[in-house]
């Protein structure tokens, strides 16, 4: 897997994690569960953002935290910070999800995800999280990525350059799109 | 920082300068105080995005995912004493049983016939020595 500009010198020694996964390489039931407690809430509000759909997100939690197990005792340290691999693991097996939806999709285009209640709707019935939700689903993928990067999981515009392996500028140009269509389509909650 | 660069930060990070990139901060917080009826309408339209998009619920876990997902960790593994990194399994196992009986009966010959092979090979498998022999 590239990393891109995710190394960087001197991460490693500051990586907070890392303690954790050596203890885990040697099946350290309390490293197990400290983990866990740690990062799951991060890659399920992840998953659930990039996917919108709450089952989904927890498959995908599920199968991130099999991938942390296998990977434990082979963690070399320094290659990059251990949230930042955990981040593009659960955005790999989120895109594989997205994929295989279309997929479906091409098969039956009635259930396009634009046929999700408008934003009028949602707002009509006072429920402003799902309204956005809608909007966030909307987004192509990468713009999307970023928001949930930066925004939800307040990763830096470093580190969330290094998770979806773009420069910084990149991130950049595709968090400015992703907020300008999110404006546009939450226009009534965003002017009010 | 010009305008036009402040502009393009809310526009990216949003309304909150503490959450944009730490290195353009302090020039942001100076056009800021330069200009703050510029500064405060861009922030404060930036700010209306990032309250609405606030409003998704955060994701929360279940005690039932939680525990499904550290049951699903492997083991601790079996520790290995330093005889099974020397042998095969089974041929540890009869090795230390024959040995362990050799010197039970040059000690003991009247008891000999009562000592169970088994029951030594235990004994020395149960040695824990493992300090000696590295993890692999």
């Amino acid at each position: 897997m590239n990393y891109g500009p995710a190394t960087r010198t001197g991460v490693a020694s500051s990586d907070p994690d890392e303690a954790l996964l050596a203890r885990i390489a040697e099946g350290d039931a309390a490293a197990i569960r400290a983990l866990v407690a740690r990062k799951l809430s991060r890659v399920l509000g992840l998953a659930q953002r990039m996917l919108n759909d709450a089952g989904e997100a927890e498959d995908v939690a599920q199968e991130a935290f099999l991938r942390v197990w296998r990977q434990a005792p082979k963690w070399r340290s320094g290659e990059a910070r251990f949230d930042t691999w955990l981040h593009r693991v659960a955005l790999n097996l989120c895109y594989d999800r997205l994929r295989r939806r279309r997929e479906i999709l091409t098969d039956d285009p009635p259930e396009l995800p634009d046929d999700a209640p408008p934003a009028d709707h949602a707002l009509e019935a006072q429920d402003t999280g799902r309204a956005v939700a809608a909007a966030l689903a909307k987004l192509p993928d990468r713009q999307r990525e970023a928001i949930v990067l930066c925004h939800y999981q307040e990763l830096g515009n470093i580190e969330a350059a290094a998770v979806m392996g773009v420069t910084v500028e990149a991130v950049e140009s595709l968090l400015s799109r992703g907020r300008r269509a999110l404006r546009a389509t939450l226009a009534d909650l965003v002017e009010r | 920082m010009t305008r036009e660069q402040f502009q393009s930060l809310a526009d990216a990070y949003g309304g909150e300068i503490a959450r944009w990139p730490p290195d353009v901060r302090d020039q942001a917080g100076l056009l800021a105080a330069t200009h703050p009826a510029f500064a405060q309408a861009v922030l404060t339209q930036a700010s209306r995005l990032d309250v609405a998009l606030d409003a998704l619920p955060r994701a929360t876990a279940s005690r039932m995912l939680l525990d499904r997902i550290v049951a699903s960790a492997p083991a601790a593994p079996r520790r290995r004493n330093w005889l099974s990194w020397l042998l095969p399994a089974g041929a540890g196992a009869a090795l230390a049983g024959a040995t362990a009986a050799g010197l039970v009966m040059g000690v003991q010959l009247s008891q000999a016939s009562a000592v169970s092979a088994e029951a030594s090979a235990q004994a020395v498998a149960d040695l824990d020595v493992s300090g000696l022999a590295g993890e692999g």
